[in-house]
């Protein structure tokens, strides 16, 4: 149930109108609604709602990257500095491993969890496992996202969990998506989850976040 | 029967000794070879020598004249990135959000690039096995080229928030398939595959493919229809259920389906147009030959009833693909031989 003060920006979220979305967040915080208030019952009420939406038919990046960009700019206006760690309910770390420089789809990822309420490492393309481990450890992640693209990445995707246990850090979860990687399943790639899209992917998070995985 | 007859029939819904197999072989030709694929897509004699190699090796059904998806946005201005056994990234696109398109000219297939080596591929390939072996060129359809002008992000948020210069670069996109592809067919190739991963559902809504995409497409495949060429095939992976239904419509007579499309789903939306898929291109990299031996005969068993298929991948097969399951594929379509 959305909250009625919030209808104008969930509705300007979900239209993937960023500066319809921005100007209304603006005029709530000036009405003296917290930051905190306006991301819980805000963004993540849109996200909720494009969740609902967005089944594996009718899930569209052109429409996910919209209403990203939205919740975005309303992110930053809320947070310029970043949202806190306090704030974010768990932290994960996402990158595209070291071999494969297509983007978009970690990019449309980070976008639905920030939308989440969750705080998101970007460490880019073509990156290194070690630099994820690295990341994992540095930031306390909870959970690592990685996206590919092209198969070559595979055997690049099949070293982040040993790498992450011989840092201690083996009960990180790994969660892998994009093109190429949801044509294998968890065992073949040596992860946790195979995500479907980025809302299956923040779906498994949720669970986690709930304890319920 | 020689493979272009059976391909032939295939398109026409004719009968045919076995079903044809045309796995999507491009740079795994290179690998097979031997050869570093940074090679192979800038030497037009060596991909046409690697294709015909790969052929002797598989026989399979179909040859292709396919560097990579940069070859046109090389040849109107960006910058590639060349790296070692990949197909090379744009770095820097020729135009950005502010860019008058109209300030861009469609390039001359003849000397623009690397598409005068691609023309030469096509050549070759033609006039060496081209009476017998049916030889498909390449091009980028108007919303995929439009994603290599301008990078994929931007180009989706311009096509949102200033449609009517969108627009402008879509049309730009198809005149530069319309010359290119005719040009392929020039060359001697028997049709030019238009590849348009970009008009996938997964990116972008089926009204959008509807209202913005189709129109163009059917102006590129009016074209090569007039040019001669053999058929008119579009290939886009992912989940196209929503939008097979409107390509007769856009002139379409070879359909690719991906994994994501159940073979019955694809027989059904397209009742009267040669289809070809759908195995998961993975599968030929981490797959024993049992097993695609197993899937591909399931394939050619659903369209028994019905002709009008060609056996292949939903997608490219990786260059790093086992060469006992492309055999294996092969010898399905044969019918186990």
């Amino acid at each position: 149930m959305i909250n009625p003060e919030m209808n104008k920006l969930v509705e300007t979220l979900l239209e993937g109108d960023h500066a319809a979305a921005l100007a209304e967040a603006r005029r709530l915080r000036t009405a003296g609604m917290a930051s905190e208030r306006i991301v819980t019952e805000g963004l993540e009420a849109a996200m909720q709602r494009l969740d609902d939406k967005c089944t594996v038919e009718s899930f569209n990046l052109l429409e996910i990257m919209l209403a990203g960009r939205a919740v975005s700019a309303v992110v930053n206006e809320l947070y310029p500095e970043g949202m806190p760690p306090e704030r974010g309910r768990d932290t994960f770390v996402i990158a595209t491993l070291e071999g494969d420089i297509h983007d978009l789809g970690k990019n449309v990822t980070k976008m639905v969890l920030i939308g989440k309420g969750y705080r998101v490492v970007d460490l880019g393309k073509d990156c290194p496992v070690e630099n994820l481990v690295n990341a994992v450890e540095r930031e306390h992640a909870h959970a690592v996202l990685v996206s590919g693209l092209i198969t070559p990445v595979i055997p690049q995707v099949r070293r982040v969990r040993p790498a992450l246990a011989a840092r201690g850090l083996g009960g990180v979860r790994v969660v892998a998506g994009g093109a190429a990687l949801k044509q294998a399943t968890a065992g073949e790639l040596n992860v946790d989850y195979v995500a479907e899209t980025a809302f299956d992917g923040a779906r498994y998070l949720d669970s986690l976040a709930r304890g319920a995985v | 029967m020689n493979s272009l007859e059976r391909v032939k029939a295939a398109i026409a819904f004719a009968p045919a000794d076995h079903t044809p197999a045309v796995p999507q072989l491009f740079g795994h030709a290179a690998a097979l070879a031997g050869v570093a694929l940074e090679d192979y897509i800038r030497n037009g004699e060596l991909l046409a020598r690697c294709q015909i190699e790969a052929y002797r090796h598989y026989g399979h059904d179909m040859v292709f004249a396919f560097m990579d998806f940069s070859v046109e946005t090389e040849a109107l201005g960006s910058v590639l990135q060349y790296r070692a056994n990949q197909y090379p990234d744009v770095v820097s696109y020729v135009l950005t959000p502010d860019s008058d398109v109209s300030a861009l000219a469609v390039p001359d297939p003849t000397s623009a690039g690397r598409m005068p080596e691609l023309l030469r591929a096509a050549s070759i390939l033609r006039r060496e096995i081209g009476k017998e072996m049916p030889v498909a060129g390449c091009v980028l359809g108007p919303m995929t080229l439009a994603t290599q002008l301008l990078g994929i992000e931007t180009a989706l948020y311009l096509a949102a928030d200033d449609p009517g210069r969108f627009e402008k670069i879509l049309d730009f996109a198809a005149e530069v398939a319309v010359r290119y592809g005719i040009a392929q067919i020039e060359a001697g190739a028997h049709l030019p595959i238009v590849f348009d991963p970009a008009a996938s559902p997964a990116v972008v809504p089926p009204q959008f493919f509807r209202e913005l995409l189709l129109p163009r497409l059917k102006r590129v495949f009016a074209a090569y229809r007039a040019a001669g060429a053999l058929a008119n095939w579009l290939n886009i992976a992912g989940p196209t259920a929503p939008i097979l239904p409107w390509y007769p419509e856009a002139g379409v007579d070879i359909a690719n389906f991906d994994y994501y499309v159940d073979p019955a789903e694809a027989q059904k939306l397209l009742p009267a147009t040669c289809l070809d898929g759908n195995m998961k291109s993975l599968s030929f990299v981490e797959a024993r030959p049992e097993e695609i031996t197993a899937a591909a005969a399931r394939l050619v068993t659903a369209f028994a009833g019905r002709g009008g298929f060609l056996l292949s991948s939903g997608c490219e097969i990786p260059l790093e693909a086992k060469p006992e399951n492309i055999a294996a594929l092969v010898a399905a379509a044969r019918g186990g031989d």
